[in-house]
């Protein structure tokens, strides 16, 4: 029996090498990765923060041709994992992780980040290292075009930095710091600079800060070859005075940036003159109801694959214990000069829908409520670019970021 | 005549070599000096213009220290480096740390890093090669020290008020950042709204890290594990100073069983019993330097402790008004041997103006002031059974300087 037994397992070796040798074939369907709040240990900007019974990351396998999403499973056991990008190559993660060992004052330790090597056949993640980001209350990462370098927006310490990322995916030297001084209107969120999001451009020449606390986009010149940061001339652009830019977005032909503000909702509309790295201001979109009176609390922003349409979140409260009615919100973009008109406000089918992500096909939308504990998967109509909801949605515990790899067979 | 030419060129450099031989296999007390100084700031410095557009320097000097006679030779520029503000030397005495303090900052709203470069030092004649540079992670970073295993730099990054660690690799060079820590608080005076690290060291045992912290009046410790270089709170409870006294810089004694904390503000030194085991400061004294006579502005700066362990030395910068400087001086003091307490010697002159820096020389027979208006650092003898300092008249001429450091020459 036992020879029989070893002879059948040698068999399924055999046949499962030339998978294995193969270059990964790509199945059309997806890994979706879900970044959490796993809770702190101590009270965050005066809030209790604790509560959440996530344990790190969370991964589904998703088929955009019917829509199917399966249970999500644990990826890798990680504390807050607040923020993910996908590298360009889509075989390494990178994970912020909030401030895991922050004690409250007299000192806030750093937060973190994490490099994770992607298995493809099952969506599990690898560590593969871990430093300090160099700052406190990391919100943010992304990665350069080149895959070189992990950039990342420090809020609680006002800092931005880059690290490099070695050839084998794993996390190197600090590259850049920048620190932002300052303040803006709002005395209880703007006493200090909180750098919100960077993102490259599309021609990697240049780094896109938010700045939520002084109320500017910070445009700083990227050198790909040292991985250095440094300010351009000019080296902001005022944002809406208390309007908070929270969350930035190129356009696909890279003419036109987006700027959503997280306490006004506007999104500022912005051409980009991409041989000097400036803006100039197009539209204040509004995307709260002229007789709203609360908090917007705008919070995620992304165009769909198409180009045609832009989307952004808003977790709006109207007082203590008084929340929404949030939305999510469509607005068609105008070709030629870049423009957006209002297409509708759509309830999220939950409460606080800090982050959404359109499927890399553009047939879906998923929306993650932080405080409903829920993911819905929404239909996305690509010549109206409405949403209709499914009925497919997923429980995890405090969901903040969503993010997108092919699965390999 | 090729041949003969030759031969003669051999005979030449043998020559030269048995002539260049006693200089290169130096005497135990041969010391290169090295000086770190201000290059001068594209911006006002901390919001204020500190007049340092003027100087002439160009990065770290060298100058070659004869402990035995006393002998200083003249300073050359060893590495050409932007505010070079403060030095550290690998325990090995191979490699030599500087801060580049804010070398390209253009002011609010954006302040860019600090820098940290490394060095490989020539033994032959005290040059630094340039190994590479990093940032470090922080701005207005205004101290340097390493591990006791050579391992991590430490820095205090006095205007974002932070404090940063970054791996040191086998050839000396930078690696990744493995530590940082955002302080959070502050205290009374105006300087004091933010937090303000002023000075990052290990414990003697490595064990802990000692991070005093002007913002805050507090002396913070940390947990340090040489293993991976990260620093984790909690680690023991900090001590605090008196309120507006502003912690600039700590020494431990050479036996490690007192600590020192220097108070920029007040001028106060906080004496603390250090208990090695649990990594606790106890206050054991609160010595005053500055004289119940003197009603200016005080600005203590830098404290160290004679190798014997009897004697402790600090700097005062001095103002009698908004305009008139003085008396700037260097206090000394003895330390009782049992207790750790700190009594008065002597206030003695520093031989020019705004010592903000000194170091003891290795030997123990010397003090070398750092004045960095008057642009010169003076020679000090000191009685080893007094404590007393004796300005020899000597001195070297270097623009800003502002800290001093000492590696064996030669080895």
């Amino acid at each position: 029996m036992k020879n029989i037994h070893n002879l059948v397992l040698i068999a399924l070796v055999f046949v499962s090498v030339p998978c294995a040798w193969s270059s990964p074939a790509a199945t059309g369907e997806y890994f979706v990765y879900f970044g959490t709040y796993t809770g702190f240990t101590y009270m965050k900007e005066g809030l209790p923060a604790g509560g959440s019974n996530s344990k790190g990351i969370y991964v589904s396998r998703f088929k955009p041709a019917t829509g199917e999403v399966s249970k999500p499973e644990l990826a890798a056991e990680i504390v807050n994992p607040a923020f993910l990008a996908v590298h360009p190559n889509q075989r390494f993660l990178y994970v912020a992780t909030e401030d895991p060992l922050s004690l409250g004052p007299d000192f806030d330790h750093a937060s973190y980040v994490s490099a994770f090597s992607i298995d493809h056949a099952t969506g599990k993640l690898h560590l593969l290292n871990t430093l300090p980001t160099g700052g406190t209350s990391t919100c943010y990462l992304s990665i350069d075009k080149t895959g070189r370098y992990v950039l990342m927006a420090n809020f609680g310490s006002s800092s931005v930095t880059v690290l490099r990322i070695k050839e084998d995916g794993s996390l190197g030297e600090q590259t850049a710091f920048m620190k932002h001084v300052g303040h803006g209107k709002d005395p209880s969120f703007q006493s200090q600079a909180h750098p919100h999001s960077i993102d490259v451009s599309p021609d990697n020449r240049f780094a896109v800060v938010s700045d939520l606390g002084v109320d500017k986009l910070f445009v700083y010149r990227f050198d790909a070859a040292s991985g250095a940061l440094s300010p351009d001339a000019p080296p902001f652009v005022e944002a809406e005075e208390g309007g908070g830019p929270r969350h930035f977005v190129f356009d696909s032909a890279g003419k036109f940036g987006y700027a959503l503000h997280e306490m006004s909702g506007f999104v500022a509309v912005l051409a980009w003159d991409r041989a000097s790295g400036s803006f100039t201001k197009l539209q204040d979109a509004r995307t709260l109801a002229p007789d709203f009176i609360g908090s917007s609390d705008s919070a995620e922003i992304a165009i769909h694959p198409n180009g045609k349409f832009l989307y952004e979140s808003n977790r709006r409260f109207r007082g203590p214990n008084l929340w929404g009615p949030d939305t999510i919100g469509v607005f068609s973009i105008d070709p030629v000069k870049g423009t957006l008109t209002e297409v509708e406000q759509v309830p999220p089918q939950g409460t606080m829908p800090r982050q959404f992500a359109i499927d890399p096909t553009g047939a879906y939308l998923f929306a993650a409520n932080e405080l409903t504990g829920n993911v819905v998967l929404f239909r996305v109509d690509a010549s109206t670019g409405r949403l209709s909801p499914t009925k497919t949605e997923l429980k995890i515990d405090v969901p903040v970021c969503i993010v997108f790899v092919p699965a390999h067979q | 005549m090729r041949p003969i030419r030759s031969v003669f060129c051999l005979v030449i450099a043998f020559v030269l070599a048995v002539l260049a031989g006693p200089a290169v296999l130096a005497e135990d007390n041969d010391f290169f000096l090295y000086a770190g100084t201000y290059t001068g700031f594209k911006w006002v410095h901390h919001s204020k213009p500190y007049g340092l557009g003027e100087s002439h320097s160009k990065g770290i000097y060298v100058s070659r220290f004869y402990a035995a006679t006393g002998e200083l030779s003249e300073p050359q520029l060893a590495a050409e480096v932007i505010n070079p503000s403060f030095l550290t030397i690998s325990p090995n005495h191979r490699f030599l740390y500087a801060v580049s303090e804010d070398p390209l900052s253009v002011g609010p709203p954006l302040d860019h890093s600090s820098y940290v470069s490394a060095f490989a030092i020539d033994p032959a004649n005290g040059k630094l090669r340039l190994l590479n540079t990093a940032p470090a992670s922080g701005t207005s970073t205004c101290h340097i020290s390493i591990d006791r295993t050579g391992k991590y730099v430490f820095m205090a990054n006095f205007g974002s008020g932070s404090v940063s660690v970054i791996r040191v690799k086998e050839d000396g060079s930078l690696g990744e950042l493995t530590s940082f820590i955002q302080n959070v608080g502050h205290s009374v005076a105006a300087i004091q709204s933010d937090p303000h690290p002023h000075w990052i060291g290990p414990s003697p045992d490595n064990r802990f890290v000692i991070v005093s912290d002007l913002g805050m009046d507090k002396v913070l410790i940390f947990r340090f594990d040489a293993a991976t270089g990260m620093l984790s709170p909690p680690g023991p409870p900090s001590v605090s100073v008196y309120p507006g006294g502003g912690p600039r810089h700590f020494t431990f004694d050479p036996a490690g069983k007192f600590g020192y904390q220097l108070s920029e503000m007040s001028g106060v030194v906080d004496v603390f019993a250090w208990d090695a085991a649990q990594g606790t400061l106890t206050t054991i004294q609160r010595a005053q330097t500055v004289p119940h006579d003197f009603f200016g502005g005080n600005h203590s700066a830098e404290i160290e402790i004679l190798p014997n362990g009897k004697f402790l030395y600090e700097s005062n910068r001095r103002t009698l008004s908004e305009t008139e400087r003085a008396p700037d001086t260097i206090g000394v003091f003895a330390i009782d041997p049992k207790q750790g307490t700190l009594t008065p010697v002597e206030q003695s002159l520093s031989g020019g103006v705004m010592p903000r820096n000194f170091k003891i020389d290795p030997s123990g027979k010397y003090l070398l002031a750092a004045n960095q208006i008057s642009n010169n650092i003076v020679l000090f003898a000191i009685d080893s059974n007094t404590g007393r300092l004796s300005n020899t008249g000597k001195e070297i001429k270097v623009d800003t300087p502002v800290c001093l450091q000492f590696v064996p020459a030669g080895r």
